[in-house]
Order: C-alpha cells, then structure tokens, then sequence
C-alpha cells in the first residue's frame, strides 16, 4: 500500500492558503490603496492621499518580495 | 540498442514535449487572454519565452516522472517510446476535445501502458502510482478551488466599492506578472521530464554515465520543443479555460492564477507531484463559485474530470498496444520506425486541422 506523505501534503495546503490568499489580498490593498489615494488627492486630502499612498506601496514592496520568493523557490529546486 | 532506435525514442521525446507545449499553454495563458490583461499573440509569445527560460532554470533530471510508478530496472527503450506515443496520443485527443489534461499523468499512463504489456503485471508499482498520481489527482484540483474562492472572496471585500476601472486596470497589470510566474513554473517543471527521458536513453545506449552533467544540446532541444509548442497554442483549450468553465473578470483571473502559482510551487519546493493543469482548472472553477455556484459551467467542469480519469487507462491502453506493436517487429528499429512515421502522419493531420480552427478563436481574441 502506498505511503501518502502526509507530512509534505499538510506543508502544501498550509503554504498555499497562506501564499494564495495572502498574495492575492496584498495586491487587492495596493489597488485599493493606490484608488484612494487618488480619491483623497482629487479632494485635496493631502494627509490621507499619503496615508494611503504609503499603505499602496508598503503592499506593494511586501507582494514583490513574495514573487522574489517565488523564483527563488523555483532556482532551489535543482 | 542501435543509434537508430536511440534517435527515433530522442526525437519521439521531443515530439512529446512540443504536444506538451501547446497542450499546457492554456494553464499559462487562457486567463490572460480572456480578461484581456494581454492580446492573445502577446501572451503566448510571452508563455513561450517564459517557458524556454525555465526550462534551464532546473537540471534536475534525477526523479524522472515515471519513477516509483514501474520497476526501474525492466525499463527499455521500446518500453518509453511506446508510453511517449501513448502520451502524445492522449495529448491530441483531448486538445481536439478542448479538454485540459494532465501531461504528466499521460506519460505516466503511457509508460505503466507498456510496461505491462512489455514485462507483466509486476513491472508496475500500484502503490506508486496512488501516491504520483490518485491522491494529488484529489488534492490538486480541490485545494486550489477553495483557496481561489477564498481569496477572490476577500479581493471583492477589498475593492468592491472602488471606481470599475482602476481595478480593472490594476488586476490586468497584476496577471502579467501571476501569469508570467505560471508560465516560468510550468517551463521548469515539464521540460524536466523530457530531458530526462533523453538523458536516461543516452545512459542506457552507452553514451553517457549516470554521473555525467545533462548534454547542453538536450537542454536546448527540450527547452526549444517546449516553447515552440507553447507559442503554436492550444487555442481549443484555451478557450475552454479561458471562457467555458466560467466568464471570467480579471480580479478572478488573477486570483486563479497567483493561487495556481502557489500552489504548484509550495508542492514543488516539498516535493508533492501536482498538475499544474488540475491546479489551473481548480483555480478558475473556485473563481467563478465563490460569485454564485451557478457562475462555473459544471458540465464543461464534469467533462474535464472525466478526462482526469479516463487519463491514465486511455494513454496506458495506447502505450501498451503501441509496444504490442513495436513488439511484433522484432528487437531492431523496424517496429519504432513504423510507429514513429504513422505518428508524423497523425501529426501532419492533427496540425492542418488546428490551422483552421486556430485562426478563428485567436481572431476573436
């Protein structure tokens, strides 16, 4: 009988509801954020065009180092 | 084995590998496409290169895809070359169908095919093939359906009271780069198994030792098959991953595609086979059921589950019939000869006809 590796199973399905969902909503906050932005700008919101602006950008840097990872995770493999 | 045979099982290799291409890009490119994030010459073109480049990103040619599934020691040239043909005739029935099938499950239907007819039942490892193959065939497509509904979920929070277009134009711009990881995922992974099959047929002709480095010219070749294959496109499966399995908008086509990514690689960095077509599929059906369960076509989706089991008996049968074949000619390159040329006919066929229908799916983009 074959011997499920568990252990490697368990590893995917955390890593990828961390991984998936969080890359995605990363990038969901920097639309929103760079949307906002623009919105708060157009009103002449300057404290909170920056506010979200450094939001869009923090997120921004956070989803780049994800999809650095990535690749990186794809070098290691051989 | 003659120099004969040994080319014929390389160029047979290649041959797969370029169905592999085209058969695949879907997973790569058919969200894109559909959400208009690229027209579709870009994003093919794109996935091709992508593809090529990944190809040399990873050497590691030692887990051969059918290992653990047959006894390694029973396995012959003739046995690969019928489980290759076995494969690359599955590839093309379901491009024809415009179904998403796994590459990998059909060579490894095609090799276990063969090798049962070649050596018996014993030469197949049943155990193997339920860790390879049953249980990420149950895992993948369902992991990656409710991590994507998940995630779109929590997306639509998000942006779903901003202005339509900034987050349209925004999510586009995401899926250039979740569909370019994809394509340079799917680049390292697949050439993989083409190279190795041609690696292990040089080692067993004499030509090289198992210690010895991947012959420059492999890698070359096998990343070259891959992204031409690529760059011809799937356009029949495309359109069903693209369009059929639900309507797609870009926020749903880049959470399919990030998530996809995701979980291909965090399988792959653990070493837990996946299919990158049962991802992809799982993706963009978790897409479209976390909006409404009445948004994903579910009898386009039963389909592509049939075509997920019938996979590996149907590649198997062929393979196994194609050494039956090969067999009857004896131990020299007649029987290979005869199978490869009757392959080249069935490809010069298959292609003519994708002329046709190709051209009107890429003019409706």
């Amino acid at each position: 009988m074959a011997v499920v590796d568990f252990h490697a199973l368990g590893q995917v399905v955390w890593v990828s509801l961390v991984a998936g969902i969080g890359v995605t909503v990363l990038f969901s906050v920097v639309i929103w954020g760079t949307d906002k932005t623009a919105a708060a700008r157009r009103e002449g919101q300057d404290g909170q065009a920056l506010a979200y602006g450094v939001l869009a950008v923090a997120a921004m840097v956070v989803f780049s180092a994800a999809v650095i990872t990535g690749v990186v995770v794809m070098l290691n493999k051989g | 084995m003659s120099d004969v045979v040994l080319w014929i099982v390389v160029g047979t290799a290649l041959a797969f590998d370029f169905t592999n291409g085209f058969h695949d890009t879907a997973n790569a490119v058919a969200t894109s496409i559909s959400t208009r994030a690229m027209p579709p010459k870009v994003a093919v073109s794109l996935a091709a290169v992508l593809n090529f480049v990944g190809a040399f990103l990873s050497l590691a040619v030692a887990a051969t895809i059918a290992s653990g599934i047959v006894q390694a020691d029973l396995i012959t040239p003739a046995i690969v070359f019928a489980g290759l043909i076995g494969a690359i005739t599955w590839n093309l029935a379901t491009w024809y169908f415009g179904l998403p099938a796994s590459s990998s499950h059909a060579l490894i239907g095609g090799v276990v095919g063969s090798a049962f007819v070649a050596e018996g039942p014993d030469a197949v490892l049943g155990a193997g093939i339920i860790e390879k193959v049953v249980v990420p065939g149950l895992v993948a497509p369902m992991l990656a359906l409710v991590v994507t509904a998940i995630a779109i979920s929590l997306a639509y929070r998000i942006v779903g009271r901003r202005r339509p277009g900034p987050v349209t134009r925004g999510f586009r711009l995401g899926q250039i780069v979740s569909g370019s990881l994809f394509s340079l995922s799917h680049g390292t992974n697949d050439a993989q198994k083409t190279m190795g099959i041609i690696f292990l047929t040089l080692i067993a002709n004499g030509n090289l030792s198992a210690s010895d480095d991947v012959p420059t010219w492999v890698v070359v070749s096998a990343a070259t098959a891959i992204a031409l294959g690529t760059y011809v496109g799937g356009w029949r499966i495309i359109k069903t991953m693209g369009s059929r399995i639900i309507k797609m908008d870009p926020a749903q086509g880049f959470a399919a595609q990030t998530v996809g990514a995701t979980v291909i690689l965090s399988a792959s960095h653990v070493g837990f086979p996946l299919s990158t077509t049962q991802v992809i599929s799982g993706s963009i059906m978790g897409a479209g059921a976390a909006k409404r369960l009445s948004a994903v076509r579910w009898g386009v989706a039963g389909n592509i589950a049939i075509a997920w089991v019938l996979t590996i008996p149907a590649a198997a049968a062929v393979g196994g019939l194609t050494y039956a074949v090969v067999a009857l000619f004896g131990a020299d390159e007649a029987g290979p000869l005869v199978v490869a040329g009757l392959l080249l006919a069935l490809l010069t066929a298959a292609f003519a006809r994708r002329l046709a229908t190709g051209r009107t799916l890429t003019a409706e983009g």
